[in-house]
């Protein structure tokens, strides 16, 4: 057995049971509401996303990355609580990087299935994960849920998140066997565009992971169905002097130093919809 | 949201939970409005969705009421409550104009609206209301309250579930707060901008707020009357 | 001076299903006939009102011709019965035979009596050997062991007790105990409201396993 109890540090657990004593109110857990849906097609799996991450009821991210990678050809859709589900993911990730490099082969999707749900498992709960694991490998195409329980199901098409209901309406309705790719593609975004629309916990753009036989793309941001249609051009403009100060001092800059512009290194993923700078446009 | 719940009782202990059914009166629909005035005019801004938990229940909800020409309210909280206080209200206008053949000044729907809030004292209408339009002087004005009547003229105000995201905005562009630059905090902004910033500053909100979104109702109301816009914001 | 906020205690119905742990409010269904049993369930799984999978198959094989029949906990029963089908693995390896079904059984009482103040599954362990020939165990929450010619589980199981008393025969012919099966999982599924979806049911004798589902709208509608 591994020693999971290294992995999390538990100091403050008694002294915040005894603050909630003294009438010291519990922190509560916040959960993200998200859309979720993968669906298994005739060459392979599609897995979907929004990209909304709130807190509470604000809007933390309005266009964050809930498809993790999990090796080349499994990848792994994450709702709950958002440290979770990426550290999770990324745990296992390297656990079976790991794997591939000692056995060399890659990784079995029943491989990461396994060590998702045990791991889950192990913490009863309390690792609040809800994935939508998929990927293909020579077996074929293979497409799991996991709830943070550790509790697994394996089906054609799945939905999970505060949106599932919206996105599994539309499958019900609409999946077949034997899907072409463009028509997968299409349904899972359909799906996850019912989530965006008619789930509050869900929002902004729709991304998707096309898997197939030794071949992966993903989709950042497919679609943007939620523009902002509104802003005023140089409203906001404050000269120099607006906000007031008590003091001030001034130290001059040393004269022989360097300031040096690093430039962010664009992820180059094969995917021709990506534009990582365009954060502004949530 | 159901009115009827299954309510635990967390003071005692998990195995002796006890799950009764117990009556909720009430739900937030939630949304947004704000409302900013001018020298002569003032500008009414509500959103249109009504939610119910994380589901939208109708992206096209009535939550404003145009009072007289000269006088706007719009409102979030409950819809429900939201639509039995406009009842009222209208109900009360239309004895008064009746009764002395004309319509009520502002200032004193103002009051009406505060005293028909008090008078919930104890069984509030779960409302968050702005009112606003012009004054006998030909004023723009503005009043703020809370859910059981307090009532407040202001420049400008804000209410709803992205109020909060808001009232920061409101108070540096027409309260002028933090703002070295402008000396003159008494001040006011022209027609055309206010309109743009209340624009500017629902649809801001709604890229934040996840109660907020849909459509805006915004109103002007000045000398010539009430001018009524709806403008976009984002669905999802 | 104070304005008034007002408390609103709003739940979020479908966010708290998702934190609810995954159940399988089921029907299970073990019988006895001459020559080998037969095993039926529902597929319904649920958190809270969610169904969560509606083609679940409940019918979890441990051995060759073994199989566990699972309710309670989603999460628990998986995971019992992956490591009951481990050891079954070693257990067979190391003698050279397959596994008893009693073997299995024990195995699963001993978690789920060990376990008891941890786990929620009461779990049917049912099968057929060459030693006891065909066997039915049931281990019911706390963790104790029966052997039964019938047994049932589940929240579907209450709606079932009258039917089963009164319909029961020893060695019964397969055909006869099929639709025995068949008829108590649909009744039950009619009437419980956390069962439902499609019948799998399975027979096992000393021919291996024989598979069959019954779908949704197959499945008889006993208000007609």
């Amino acid at each position: 057995m591994e020693n999971y109890e290294q992995s999390f540090n538990y100091e403050n657990c008694l002294r915040n049971e005894e603050l909630t004593k003294q009438g010291y109110e519990k922190k509560k857990q916040r959960k993200t509401g998200t859309t979720i849906a993968g669906i298994i097609f005739k060459d392979g799996v599609v897995l979907g996303a929004d990209t909304r991450a709130t807190e509470g009821y604000i809007v933390a991210d309005g266009n964050c990355e809930k498809i993790h990678r999990i090796s080349d050809y499994i990848y792994c859709c994450g709702a709950g609580t958002s440290a979770d589900t990426e550290n999770t993911t990324a745990l296992i990730s390297s656990k079976l990087e790991l794997m591939r490099l000692t056995t060399g082969r890659e990784p079995r999707v029943q491989n990461a299935l396994t060590l998702l749900k045990q791991y889950l498992y192990h913490y009863h709960g309390y690792v609040s994960a809800a994935l939508v694991l998929g990927g293909v490998d020579f077996k074929g195409p293979h497409l799991h849920m996991i709830h943070p329980h550790g509790s697994t199901s394996t089906l054609p098409f799945l939905t999970m998140g505060s949106g599932s209901l919206a996105a599994m309406a539309v499958f019900e309705a609409e999946y077949k066997t034997d899907l072409d790719e463009e028509s997968a593609k299409n349904l899972v975004h359909k799906a996850i565009t019912a989530g965006i629309f008619n789930d509050l916990g869900s929002g902004g753009n729709v991304d998707l992971c096309v898997m197939k036989f030794q071949n992966t793309q993903f989709f950042r941001n497919f679609d943007k169905p939620n523009k902002r249609k509104f802003s005023r051009i140089n409203a906001y403009r404050f000269p120099k002097g607006t906000t007031q100060f008590l003091e001030e001092k001034v130290t001059l800059l040393r004269k022989n130093l360097v300031i040096e512009n690093l430039d962010k290194n664009n992820n180059n993923n094969d995917n021709d919809n990506n534009d990582n700078n365009d954060n502004n446009d949530l | 949201m159901q009115l009827i719940q299954q309510s635990k009782q967390e003071s005692l202990p998990k195995s002796k939970e006890i799950n009764q059914p117990q009556f909720f009166p009430y739900t937030n629909n939630q949304g947004s409005c704000l409302g900013i005035c001018g020298e002569k005019f003032a500008v009414l801004a509500t959103d249109t969705r009504m939610s119910m938990g994380y589901s939208i229940v109708t992206r096209n909800a009535t939550k404003y009421l145009k009072l007289t020409d000269k006088c706007v309210l719009v409102s979030s909280g409950m819809q429900a409550d939201i639509e039995t206080l406009h009842k009222i209200l209208k109900a009360r206008l239309t004895i008064y104009q009746n009764q002395h053949q004309k319509p009520m000044s502002t200032p004193a729907i103002s009051h009406l609206l505060s005293r028909t809030l008090y008078y919930r004292r104890f069984f509030p209408l779960y409302t968050f209301n702005v009112l606003g339009g012009i004054d006998e002087d030909g004023k723009g004005c503005v009043f703020s309250y809370d859910a059981i009547g307090t009532l407040e003229r202001v420049r400008y105000s804000a209410s709803g579930s992205g109020s909060a995201l808001i009232e920061p905005i409101l108070d540096n562009q027409v309260g002028f707060k933090n703002r070295g630059d402008i000396t003159d905090k008494t001040g006011f902004l022209e027609e055309d901008e206010v309109v743009e910033l209340a624009k500017d500053t629902l649809t801001s909100t709604c890229e934040r707020d996840i109660f907020t979104g849909d459509f805006v109702h915004i109103f002007v109301v000045n000398e010539n009357g009430v001018r009524e816009e709806k403008f976009e914001l984002r669905f999802d | 001076m104070e304005t008034v906020e007002l408390y609103n205690s709003q739940e979020q119905i479908v966010l708290d299903d998702l934190s609810e742990p995954v159940k399988t409010g089921t029907t299970i269904m073990a019988v006895q006939y001459k020559g080998g049993i037969v095993i039926g369930a529902d597929s319904r799984t649920t958190s809270g009102a969610l169904i969560v999978n509606r083609v679940t198959d409940k019918l979890t094989p441990v051995a060759d011709k073994i199989f566990s029949l699972r309710s309670g906990s989603a999460a628990d029963t998986q995971e019992i019965a992956a490591i009951v089908r481990y050891y079954l693995n070693i257990l067979s390896t190391e003698q050279g035979k397959p596994p008893t079904v009693k073997m299995a059984a024990n195995l699963f009482r001993q978690f789920c009596y060990v376990y008891k103040n941890y786990l929620l599954a009461s779990i049917i362990c049912a099968g057929y050997d060459e030693t006891d020939g065909p066997s039915i165990y049931s281990i019911p929450l706390g963790g104790a062991i029966i052997k039964q010619p019938y047994a049932i589980g589940g929240s579907g199981s209450t709606y079932l007790y009258g039917y089963c008393d009164a319909n029961f025969k020893e060695d019964m012919t397969k055909e006869e105990c099929v639709s025995f099966v068949t008829n108590a999982v649909g009744l039950a599924i009619a009437r419980d409201g956390s069962s439902g979806g499609i019948i799998r049911y399975a027979i096992i004798d000393s021919d291996g396993v024989e598979r069959h589902t019954i779908y949704g709208d197959q499945v008889k509608n006993y208000f007609k």
